[in-house]
């Protein structure tokens, strides 16, 4: 460049316009360019602009398979708590014989998952009443709710006595609990949340293994005779 | 009186030092601020973006920038955010004001002394103008922020170096110097007309406006977007436990999903409290700890501890706000002690509200307490991030409780704006 063109007046100003609007012109498609390209994918998002986020739901765990949820359904609808407002509370016998089309080790074998979550709350011969130890198991097993939706009680008697006796001492037993989860909870949604199934002496038995379950007598000798007279009570980890 | 010879030669008539120290500034403070309008702007379509965090001028971009998220995420970042989602960012005037720095400064260093005298002192006064931006804009993000985003830093510098550019740009005003004197053609500089400096300050005024301009009339109509993400199921349930705090001046109701734990949640906590929003709302908190020692939701804790800190807070009772913005307030901390170990989290708990309340946590009725609010989050399927904003049953989407946060409330709940 020649020393005239460099010593002008008007190379400096010159030069500094020209950059400047050199830059702002820069600046200014840089902008908008951002913005636009912003809005281009605000108005067409892709799946990967989007991630997916998880939405909090009751808890599920491996347990539930179809048949485990094919007979809670049934539970839940035949014994009244879905759709059952007002109307009858749990399920006999002879309904569960009914609705679950299942044998009786069938049915006890869908329970054994449970294990560890559940209890065996145990009475004495002929009684409904939950004993000290009873209610003390009842109420950690009822407030590890954790994201469980229902609770299931499963009441039996042994063979001991008339199969009319023993359904109504079953019922009697799953009443007792309950009562007890109403009284300890205060929870007014109980209706809406507790299962209550009583079998009596006439289906699913349960065998002289499930001695082995936590249950509320763990020092107390138990038999086959002993174990039955329980109810069995769980969360269940199951959506529906 | 002369100049220092070492000092006469960098800063003394004809030196081209000051205006090459303000276009190298002018320069860096282009880059810096339009990586951040850049960062800005891809936020505008509602997506989760990683942003530029370094001292290194094109450094790549990353998601460990959680101190210059902090700042894009401020009240500080951007003007005019009733009108537009997200506000203006302040970095745009950044870009337009260096562009003419940039400018002025090649100017200078090509006129040397048939700069006028007046060009010199119109650039030293006004070039200290994104200094004082910078000192007060450093000023908030420590007092405010509380960390400091090296992007910012980054245009603090060249606004620093601007401003020493042009105020040492002064010094060659006081006569040629020895070696520039023995130069036959330095020639003394042109005194220069009043009307052109006023003339500068107005293109001045133009230039950072313009990119502005650019911006506010491209960024895209997020209304149709804000009322999208979903309704609350149920309001409220009376037998949750769930914790009710009004603000002084409660106009609308709102329910938030916090985690005490999540440092996005303190953002938004602290966004509320500075714009004035959280006084003017009656809000009903459920706890939702991302910690899978209480949500059965998460296979992991991503906050060990939250469930603890939450029962705390749940505990709180009456003074339940005040546990969570203890919490928040700690966060730091909290989590590291988390982190520890339950029995470090406990100590430090122990430590701020004593043994009543460990009681307290430890009970069942907490417990319990705590799940249900879980079980609320469940019965309304909300997602499992947090926070999570409701407005009445109307629910805020998660990328309008940040940059767009005060956009939104003015467009659904203008009563809680100030």
């Amino acid at each position: 460049m020649s020393e005239t063109i460099l010593k002008a007046r008007w190379f400096a100003p010159a030069v500094g316009f020209t950059v400047g609007g050199l830059l702002l012109a820069l600046v200014s498609f840089d902008v908008r360019a951002a913005v636009v390209a912003a809005r281009d994918r605000l108005k067409n998002p892709s799946a990967e602009d989007r991630p997916q986020v998880a939405v909090a739901a009751q808890a599920e765990v491996a347990y539930c398979t179809p048949r485990f949820k094919q007979v809670l359904e049934r539970v839940l609808h035949s014994c009244g708590l879905v759709g059952g407002e007002g109307g009858r509370r749990g399920c006999q016998p002879a309904d569960v014989k009914t609705f679950a089309s299942i044998s009786d080790s069938d049915f006890n074998e869908l329970f054994t998952p449970l294990r560890s979550r559940g209890a065996v709350i145990l009475f004495d011969e002929g009684k409904d009443q939950l004993d000290e130890q009873a209610t003390r198991l009842l109420d950690d097993v009822w407030f590890d709710r954790k994201g469980a939706r229902y609770f299931f009680v499963v009441a039996r008697a042994s063979k001991t006595g008339t199969v009319d006796l023993n359904r109504a001492l079953s019922h009697r037993r799953a009443n007792s609990v309950l009562f007890h989860l109403k009284e300890a909870s205060k929870d007014p949604e109980i209706e809406k949340t507790v299962g209550l199934l009583w079998l009596g002496n006439e289906f699913a038995q349960l065998s002289k293994e499930y001695c082995s379950w936590h249950n509320s007598r763990p020092d107390s000798k138990c038999d086959e005779e002993a174990v039955n007279r329980s109810a069995f009570v769980s969360w269940v980890d199951c959506r529906l | 009186m002369g100049l220092e010879p070492r000092f006469a030669a960098m800063f003394g008539s004809p030196s081209r030092f000051p205006a090459s120290l303000a276009l190298v500034g002018a320069v860096l403070g282009l880059l810096f601020s339009s990586y951040s309008t850049n960062d800005y702007a891809a936020h505008l379509d509602r997506s989760l973006h990683d942003v530029h965090c370094s001292f290194i001028p094109g450094a790549p971009v990353t998601a460990e920038a959680e101190a210059c998220r902090a700042a894009m995420y401020s009240p500080y970042s951007a003007v005019f955010r009733d009108a537009f989602w997200g506000g203006v960012p302040i970095s745009l005037f950044a870009l337009g004001a260096f562009s003419f720095f940039a400018a002025f400064a090649v100017y200078l260093l090509l006129a040397r002394q048939r700069a006028s005298k007046k060009s010199v002192i119109f650039f030293a006064i006004v070039s200290l103008s994104p200094f004082v931006v910078s000192a007060v804009m450093f000023f908030i993000s420590v007092t405010e922020l509380g960390s400091l985003c090296k992007t910012c830093v980054g245009t603090y510098v060249a606004s620093l170096l601007v401003a020493l550019g042009g105020v040492t740009g002064l010094l060659t005003l006081r006569g040629p110097s020895e070696s520039a004197t023995a130069d036959p053609s330095v020639s003394a500089r042109p005194a220069g007309h009043a009307w052109l400096a006023l003339a500068w300050l107005v293109v001045l005024g133009a230039v950072t406006l313009l990119p502005v301009g650019v911006y506010a009339a491209s960024v895209p109509d997020h209304r149709p977007y804000l009322t999208r993400c979903g309704e609350l199921k149920q309001v409220d349930d009376p037998n949750a436990g769930l914790i009710h705090f009004r603000g002084t001046h409660a106009v609308r109701s709102a329910l938030f999903f916090e985690d005490p734990l999540c440092p996005t949640c303190k953002a938004f906590h602290d966004r509320l409290k500075t714009e004035g929003v959280l006084d003017r709302l009656n809000v009903t908190l459920v706890m939702l700890p991302l910690d899978s020692a209480c949500n059965w939701m998460l296979d992991q804790p991503l906050h060990p501890g939250a469930c603890t800190v939450s029962k705390a807070v749940i505990c709180g009772k009456d003074r339940a706000r005040q546990v969570l913005e203890w919490a928040f307030e700690n966060q730091n901390y909290l989590s590291r002690a988390g982190k520890a170990g339950e029995p470090t989290l406990r100590a430090v708990i122990n430590q701020q509200f004593g043994p009543s309340m460990l009681s307290c946590i430890d009970s069942r009725e907490t417990k319990v307490t705590l799940n249900r609010h879980l079980h609320f989050a469940a019965a309304n399927s909300v997602p499992v991030s947090t926070p999570q904003v409701y407005l009445g049953t109307q629910r805020i989407c998660d990328e309008d409780t940040d940059i767009g946060l005060r956009f939104t409330l003015k467009q659904l709940a203008p009563e809680v704006v100030p």
